[in-house]
């Protein structure tokens, strides 16, 4: 038995000392250089200076990416209970493989493509100018923060959706039908019965789609405009424009606060539903 | 099976090390930052046309990336090695920017070779041997020079402001008509950021050659709050291709831009020729690449042969100008003379060798560029 734990810590070794390598070491130190001087000595200067120059520029990140969950929430609980609940298979089938065509674009494909498709005489403007709707001098460019948001959402649809859809279809089948049967509507169905089940999924969708907004840099590179821009962008300016790692690594741990903050909220939440349960 | 799939990836990337080595008996590395076409010009036509001259090397290019950042990661590399203490570094040939390059100079990176070959006394540019303040007389040779100016619509502007007085008015007059890419999405946006503070905080030669005076920025306040007003009126572009295709698109009449990106566009078709260039006083700044070889180069001789033949006079009109649009960097009177007249006025068609000279500034020293972007970040963009 003694031999075999042995056995085992070894078999965890190399993966354990991957996460140390590549990941803990690199977090501890991107941490320790926000805090500290050149010199080692212990400093809160970068972290001033980051909100002397960034505050805009955090809450702009901050108010964008809760725009942006918001907006994800609604549309992919929206898509996934059609899915779960519209009793057409083959449109549903349909639209269970257009959800999913998200998932396979990178994020910098998403925003080159978005940036013709938005564009003041992009694509969806000369459409709209196209079918009368517009005249070309009414139309407006959305690249800007409305863009940003619509390429989040865009592109986490997919990944939220598949999560959420996955949810609902483990649920047990006999309680929906159970609450059909008493003469449920279906948004009664998809509130009462499905959303309470499904809840600690949709925070793992939505957490997860947090960090990712928070730390891609194409999408604000691309179709912001930089006045005022994301945490992600302003990282890279400091440090590609001044070699400056250690208000870039500040700014860093602003963006782990808000991601450790959200991670505790959802923790918290879900340790409480566990031990009502038990 | 996924940790053997990756052994066999990494494998597969650790041959290809050795593939370079076995195809010809020696390699020559050429790191080159800056965007695509800079990659394009070392690979697709400065490559091949040293590999014809030396049968038995094979040049190796690796572009880093645009903009600083691009120049930074070849000095990362070329320092990490340094640190480590290797005997050889595997960077021969580095295109690196300004900024970058004078950095180089000062951490002792780079080798001092241009009295070493023949084309080192054809450059006359200033930039040869000050980079923002930092002596680099010997360790560089200018690649080209580019130059920002302010492209507009012929169409709908008639008569184009001459001074960022006469912008000011202009887009006070044409609000949102104006727009440029701030100062975190490409060079073009600070260069013209960098204009407004020659224009109304301190003058270029104050900021670009003299000795850095770190209360002098303070006094830039005025002409920051006047540009947060100025930016009021204007469209914000997502980048220094984002200008030129607002501009393509008429979304915007006029806007910051770098003489070659818009030459090369224009050529290519990707703007309509009704779009022209001014360059504005008092004057907007612009930069050289450099072309330089580590200090511990593997290859110093190849290193220098590679960098004489790509500053020599023909290359200089075939590759440089005519076909790149750039200003040359080595003397334009060697260039001029392996040119037709067609080629040579059409780099000069809409900004005349005066504006040129006149209103043609460099970058401030590294200090007060730095102060530029700060102070833009903290009192225009916050």
């Amino acid at each position: 038995m003694r031999f075999k734990a042995s056995y085992n810590l070894w078999l965890i070794a190399p993966a354990a000392l991957m996460v140390a390598v590549f990941f803990l070491y690199p977090l501890y130190f991107s941490l320790y250089s926000a805090i500290t001087l050149d010199n080692g000595s212990f400093t809160l200067t970068h972290l001033e200076k980051a909100f002397e120059l960034y505050s805009n520029d955090i809450l702009f990140t901050i108010m964008l990416v809760c725009v942006s969950v918001f907006i994800l929430a609604i549309l992919s609980i929206t898509i996934a209970a059609t899915i779960a609940l519209s009793p057409f298979k083959r449109i549903t089938s349909l639209l269970g493989f257009l959800y999913r065509l998200p998932l396979f674009i990178p994020f910098i494909v998403t925003a080159q493509m978005m940036r013709t498709f938005l564009a003041k005489n992009g694509l969806m403007n000369n459409a709209f100018v196209e079918a009368g709707l517009l005249t070309p001098m009414e139309t407006i460019s959305l690249l800007g923060w409305s863009g940003i948001i619509i390429t989040f959402v865009w592109k986490q649809m997919a990944f939220s959706t598949l999560l959420i859809s996955g949810a609902m279809a483990a649920l047990d089948e006999s309680q929906i039908r159970a609450a059909r049967n008493l003469g449920a509507s279906k948004i009664r169905i998809l509130f009462e019965v499905m959303l309470p089940q499904i809840t600690p999924t949709l925070g793992v969708a939505m957490v997860l789609s947090t960090v990712t907004m928070m730390s891609v840099l194409s999408v604000p590179l691309m179709i912001g405009t930089g006045s005022p821009t994301m945490m992600s962008a302003d990282m890279a300016f400091r440090v590609n424009s001044y070699g400056d790692y250690h208000v870039a690594n500040a700014l860093g741990l602003v963006s782990y606060l808000i991601c450790a903050g959200l991670a505790w909220f959802y923790l918290r939440q879900s340790l409480k539903d566990k031990g009502a349960v038990a | 099976m996924f940790t053997k799939t990756k052994i066999a990836a990494i494998a597969a990337l650790g041959l290809t090390q050795f593939m370079g080595v076995a195809q010809a008996e020696t390699v020559l590395n050429v790191a080159t930052a800056g965007g695509q076409n800079m990659v394009d010009y070392v690979k697709t036509y400065l490559a091949p046309k040293f590999e014809a001259l030396h049968p038995d090397v094979t040049v190796n290019v690796v572009g880093t990336g645009p903009g600083d950042a691009g120049s930074h990661k070849i000095s990362e590399k070329l320092s990490a090695q340094k640190n480590a203490n290797r005997t050889s570094w595997d960077i021969d040939v580095a295109v690196v920017h300004q900024k970058i390059g004078g950095e180089m100079v000062n951490s002792g990176l780079l080798a001092k070779y241009r009295s070493n070959i023949k084309t080192g006394k054809m450059v006359s540019r200033d930039s040869a041997k000050n980079a923002l303040g930092i002596d680099v007389d010997g360790y560089v040779m200018p690649m080209f020079h580019s130059q920002t100016a302010i492209a507009y619509n012929s169409d709908f502007v008639t008569n184009p402001p001459k001074s960022y007085d006469e912008l000011v008015t202009w887009t006070q007059k044409n609000p949102k008509a104006f727009g440029y890419n701030g100062i975190k999405n490409g060079m073009s946006g600070v260069s013209f950021v960098t204009g407004w503070i020659y224009a109304y905080g301190s003058d270029a030669n104050t900021l670009s050659s003299k000795t850095y005076n770190k209360d002098l920025h303070s006094s830039w306040n005025k002409a920051f709050e006047d540009l947060k007003a100025f930016n009021k009126n204007i469209t914000f572009t997502p980048g220094n291709a984002g200008t030129l295709d607002m501009l393509n698109r008429g979304e915007i009449f006029m806007g910051p831009v770098w003489v070659d990106m818009f030459y090369s566009w224009k050529a290519e078709g990707k703007i309509p020729p009704s779009m022209k260039l001014s360059l504005i006083a008092p004057g907007m700044p612009g930069q050289p690449m450099y072309y330089v070889t580590p200090s511990k180069a593997a290859h110093p001789k190849l290193a220098r042969d590679f960098i004489e033949l790509a500053t020599s006079p023909e290359i200089q009109a075939e590759g440089i100008v005519k076909r790149f649009n750039w200003y040359p960097g080595i003397d334009a009177n060697y260039v001029k003379s392996e040119l037709d007249t067609a080629t040579w006025e059409k780099l000069f068609a809409e900004i005349t060798p005066e504006d040129l000279s006149q209103y043609g500034k460099s970058f401030p020293i590294a200090p007060y560029f730095d102060d530029i972007k700060e102070g833009y970040e903290r009192n225009v963009s916050n």
